[in-house]
């Protein structure tokens, strides 16, 4: 496909502070097409947010600034757009659910108000039309009595509650893409379930494309078609979801799994926590960044840097030894003696 | 989902809103963290010194202040010889001295009675700052009395202490003075006890709640209550574990309240309420807000007896809010009014 | 709502009896003898001094002349004659006119009230104003002019400001200008003066708002840059709103619930501090009127001026207090009021 519906290629998103320059996200790429699902993953500091941002144009400027890539919606670049244009775009055409509902409504005007508000702004919507609208869209998300419910304050909502109104405002102009930073880190495990599957369902009924971020593997395992795995700024390992579930490449991506309890783990000794802490951005290591924490570190990792390279198919890891035929996952802290 | 994994989500954000400046002119912030690195732990006092010693509006206030001080503790050694007492009057050259213009002789110039301008706002600073420093000083003891019986023992006592706070703070301020000092007897008005007193009474809920809301604070620390293990008594705790905590958000509270004090004491003069000095005791005693009020009357030809201590008043105070807000950003101490 | 108005009459209860409580105390049992004060400087005959002493009550336990002291403040009497009957609360005779107090008071109370509700316009206009203008601009000159501008409001003696003011604006401008353009300085204007009665509000009710503006326009900027880290205002702009819709829809007004309620709060302490701007620009209202009181020992005038102001600032801080709920969503449908 030549025309995607949005592709960032090679995006750098850098602060300057007076500490010096944080490399929030240092040369990402991806593509998203209509009715696909891209989770994001990594940990805090991973620039998994800030690219979200960076397209949804919130992020401040100063101190931040794009030293170089592209982001293009439909062909049209989001980075050189005026401003007018991108807001134009913005909770119309892209729109984005942040990770706390309790805090992400205001607390002093009305649900209906707030989801029907980017009705209003973008399609000149009359009052009418956008309580009617608002109406339909909490419907649409499960609450029941919308059409009284649209006349409530935001703290008159539970937790799950919140977060359905929120996905009801970011659905209000029928987006091409949906950006969930985080949906359900905030929310109850059942309440999480029940989210995700909307989300699903919305997806189904409107074909917008998603993109999922999260540090959660079993949030991407559910929805996810495409996986974007990322560390101090940069991409590490993509690939369709079968290619990353099922082969992971990168020493990064079998620490995150390794890392999290799965069902059918016996022994304590099968969790495998990473160590050590993500780098600091300002600072970030020589060579691959990830190698002061990586168990399979080698002499080339301190002053190389691994290229995002084809594994196989769509399959790509920034990791020299990917696909290397002696280079396989295991439990990093049995490894480490043995490789290093 | 762990509280930790939470925390370190919601950090992720606070990433990109760390890098938007907070501090325009950068306190407290990396330098001060750099700077501890190269010369290894200092003291808390240590550092808020430090930081204070780098906002230039609050050393300005603090060097104003000591020059004030300083020249009210000396005035005796040099005022009177080269300006004239300040409350002398001589009757038989008064027609030819009152009412001057600044002279070399009389910096400020005269006022209605011949006394000298400058003289007499030096000797008023005395008076401001004695009523100011006092009056806190009555408040604070107050305060961290019935704070610490507040903070310290909850229950009903807090419940009474808090709503006898409430009722103090409905009171508007000005009036409560005025009425205490009304319904006293000419005879023990004299001094300036009853004024300092007045002051110190009405100013103590607002310490008792800063107090009070520290004590809470500091109660909920685990040291708390290994000392209270460990078999010490309340009061031994007050003074070993709580005060030093809590001395923070009062010295800034009693800093800033010092210049409120000073203005009611100017505003009650000004009303004919203040100070009835003691003729004998204390010769030169005068008020800035007496000054003003006596002054009035040449409003329109000698603006300047009016100007002066106004200007004496009004520097005064605004330093002593500088240094206030001063000492709040070194300690970093929030207030919440 | 309705829990919350019931609670805050329930507060409002301890205070109201303690500051009445307090009042009581002050004015009869800390002056010792009222009688000889009411006296003011005559000597009286044993006789009279006693019979006095127990007309109004004083021999009896402090309780009782509480509880009459209460009914003496009652608007509303009981006789079994006459049956319920609206008096006004009774606080005595003024010693040098002999005219009640209720009465005076009544006569100079719509000056003070005109004055105080200038002085809430200019702050409101003015505080908010200014206010916004710093949070917006906020790192620029207009934002430090704007602190720097509202810690010298703060520390000026509010007496001061006013004479300022006169000698600026009522007698320099009259010299620069040969008399053509100059504001009055004292008084309230009525028939015959050379202004139209508003004019004479100008400068006393600038110099009452002065220091209220001042914090005014510091909680609104301190307000609106909390309210802007808000991660509802993040929402805003992901929706596609413009900046100022950010700011004016969004921002403004979770940022104006708690000026507005200083402001609210000020009103009452309008409503009686205007005892040093009335004094300095002969503004006859409640405040000039315990001056003169105080300057010739007028006791009853001055107590009983000052607990009539009190009153009136308890209702209307009660008041404030419940209209907090109108603004409010939270506290109005309060489910959860307390969360």
């Amino acid at each position: 496909m030549a025309d995607h519906l949005l592709e960032v290629d090679d995006l750098k998103m850098h602060f300057h502070t007076r500490d010096g320059v944080v490399k929030a996200v240092d040369g990402v790429s991806y593509t998203l097409d209509r009715g696909e699902t891209l989770g994001v993953v990594g940990e805090s500091g991973s620039g998994k947010s800030v690219t979200a941002l960076t397209l949804m144009g919130l992020i401040p400027m100063p101190p931040g600034r794009v030293e170089g890539g592209d982001v293009r919606f439909k062909g049209r670049s989001l980075i050189t757009m005026k401003d007018e244009e991108l807001r134009a775009i913005r909770g119309n055409e892209i729109s984005m659910i942040f990770q706390d509902p309790m805090t992400s409504l205001n607390p002093v005007y009305r649900i209906g108000r707030q989801i029907a508000e980017p009705v209003r702004v973008h399609k000149g919507a009359s009052k009418a039309e956008a309580r009617a609208r608002a109406i339909e869209l909490l419907h649409l998300v499960g609450i029941p009595h919308p059409e009284k419910r649209v006349d409530d304050y935001p703290h008159q909502f539970s937790g799950g509650m919140r977060q359905r109104a929120m996905i009801a405002m970011a659905l209000a102009c029928d987006p091409d893409i949906l950006i969930a930073d985080e949906p359900t880190t905030a929310l109850d495990v059942t309440i999480q379930a029940q989210i995700l599957e909307l989300m699903q369902e919305v997806q189904a009924r409107t074909g917008a494309a998603i993109i999922m971020i999260t540090h959660d593997l079993g949030v991407i395992a559910d929805i996810a078609d495409r996986v974007l795995v990322m560390y101090a700024g940069k991409p590490v390992e993509y690939g369709t979801l079968d290619e990353v579930f099922g082969a992971p490449q990168h020493p990064y991506t079998w620490g995150l799994m390794d890392s999290v309890p799965r069902a059918g783990m016996t022994e304590k000794s099968e969790l495998c926590p990473i160590n050590g802490q993500p780098p600091s951005l300002i600072d970030v290591p020589s060579g691959c960044s990830f190698h002061p924490r990586c168990p399979y570190a080698r002499e080339r990792c301190l002053t190389e840097v691994p290229a995002l390279r084809n594994i196989q198919g769509e399959h790509k890891s920034a990791c020299h030894f990917s696909g290397e035929p002696w280079f396989a996952r295991g439990c990093s802290l049995d490894v480490q003696s043995e490789v290093v | 989902m762990t509280d930790d994994q939470k925390a370190t989500e919601v950090s992720d954000r606070a990433i990109i809103e760390e890098l938007v400046p907070v501090h325009p002119h950068g306190p407290a912030g990396d330098e001060d963290e750099r700077r501890k690195e190269s010369r290894g732990a200092r003291t808390l006092y240590g550092d808020a010194w430090y930081r204070l010693s780098r906002n230039k509006l609050a050393l300005g206030a603090l060097a104003w202040l000591m020059l004030l001080i300083l020249a009210t503790l000396t005035a005796d050694l040099w005022v009177p010889q080269n300006f004239g007492a300040p409350n002398h009057i001589d009757s038989s050259t008064i027609m030819a001295t009152r009412l001057q213009g600044p002279s070399m002789t009389h910096p400020l110039g005269t006022d209605d009675l011949g006394r000298d301008m400058f003289a007499r706002v030096i000797y008023g600073a005395r008076i401001s700052l004695t009523v100011g420093a006092l009056a806190v000083l009555v408040s604070v003891l107050i305060g961290l009395l019935l704070g610490a019986l507040s903070g310290f023992y909850a229950g009903w006592l807090d419940a009474v202490i808090m709503r006898i706070a409430d009722v103090f703070l409905a009171f508007p301020y000005i009036l409560f003075a005025i009425l205490l000092l009304s319904v006293l007897p000419e005879s023990s008005r004299t001094g300036i006890a009853p004024v300092v007193l007045t002051i110190g009474v009405l100013g103590w809920p607002s310490i008792a709640r800063v107090f009070r809301s520290s004590i809470l604070s500091v109660k909920e620390n685990d040291y708390v209550d290994a000392g209270r293990a460990l078999g010490a008594s309340d009061g031994r705790l007050i003074v070993r574990h709580i005060l030093p905590n809590a001395v923070a958000p009062i010295l800034v509270y009693a800093t800033m309240s010092i210049g409120g004090a000073i203005l009611t004491e100017a505003a009650l003069s000004f009303l004919g309420l203040g100070i009835i000095p003691d003729p004998v005791s204390a010769p030169n005693a005068v008020s800035w807000g007496r000054m003003i009020s006596d002054g009035q009357s040449y409003l329109t030809s000698n603006p300047g007896i009016v100007l002066w201590p106004g200007l004496a008043i009004l520097t005064t105070v605004l330093a002593f809010t500088l240094l206030g807000d001063g000492v709040r950003d070194a300690l970093d101490v929030k207030l919440k009014d | 709502m309705g829990r919350y108005i019931l609670r805050r009459f329930a507060q409002f209860i301890p205070v109201f009896f303690g500051v009445t409580l307090l009042l009581f105390f002050i004015t009869t049992v800390l002056p010792g003898d009222p009688v000889a004060l009411k006296a003011g400087e005559k000597q009286l005959p044993p006789a009279v001094y006693a019979a006095l002493r127990h007309s109004y009550g004083l021999d009896k336990p402090w309780y009782i002349q509480y509880v009459n002291y209460l009914g003496a403040l009652s608007p509303v009497h009981y006789t079994p004659k006459a049956g319920l009957q609206f008096t006004g609360p009774d606080l005595g005779e003024s010693i040098s006119t002999g005219r009640p107090v209720t009465q005076m008071f009544s006569e100079t109370y719509p000056y003070t009230a005109e004055l105080a509700f200038t002085a809430i316009g200019l702050e409101i206009i003015f505080g908010i104003g200014i206010g916004i203008i710093a949070a917006v601009k906020q790192y620029t000159i207009w934002d430090t002019l704007a602190t720097l501008g509202s810690s010298i409001l703060v520390a000026l003696p509010v007496f001061w400001l006013g004479l300022m003011l006169q000698y600026l604006f009522g007698i320099l401008m009259k010299e620069w200008t040969g008399g053509s353009f100059y504001l009055p300085i004292s008084g309230s204007g009525g028939p015959g003066s050379p202004f139209d009665p508003w004019v004479y509000l100008v400068l006393p009710g600038i110099t009452l708002a002065s220091v209220s503006t001042a914090y005014a326009a510091r909680i609104m900027r301190s307000q609106l840059l909390e309210v802007a880290g808000q991660d509802y205002v993040r929402t805003a702009r992901a929706k596609g709103l413009r900046e100022r819709s950010v700011l004016w829809g969004h921002e403004m007004k979770n940022a104006l619930i708690p000026v507005v309620t200083f402001i609210g709060l000020d009103l009452g302490a309008m409503l009686s501090g205007a005892i040093l701007t009335e004094t300095v620009f002969n503004w006859p209202g409640v405040g000039l009127m315990i001056y003169q009181a105080i300057g010739r020992r007028d006791y009853p005038v001055v107590v009983g001026g000052v607990t009539l102001v009190l009153v009136v600032v308890l209702v209307v801080n009660l008041l404030v207090d419940i209209s907090y709920a109108f603004l409010d969503p939270r506290i109005r449908l309060g489910a959860n009021a307390e969360g």
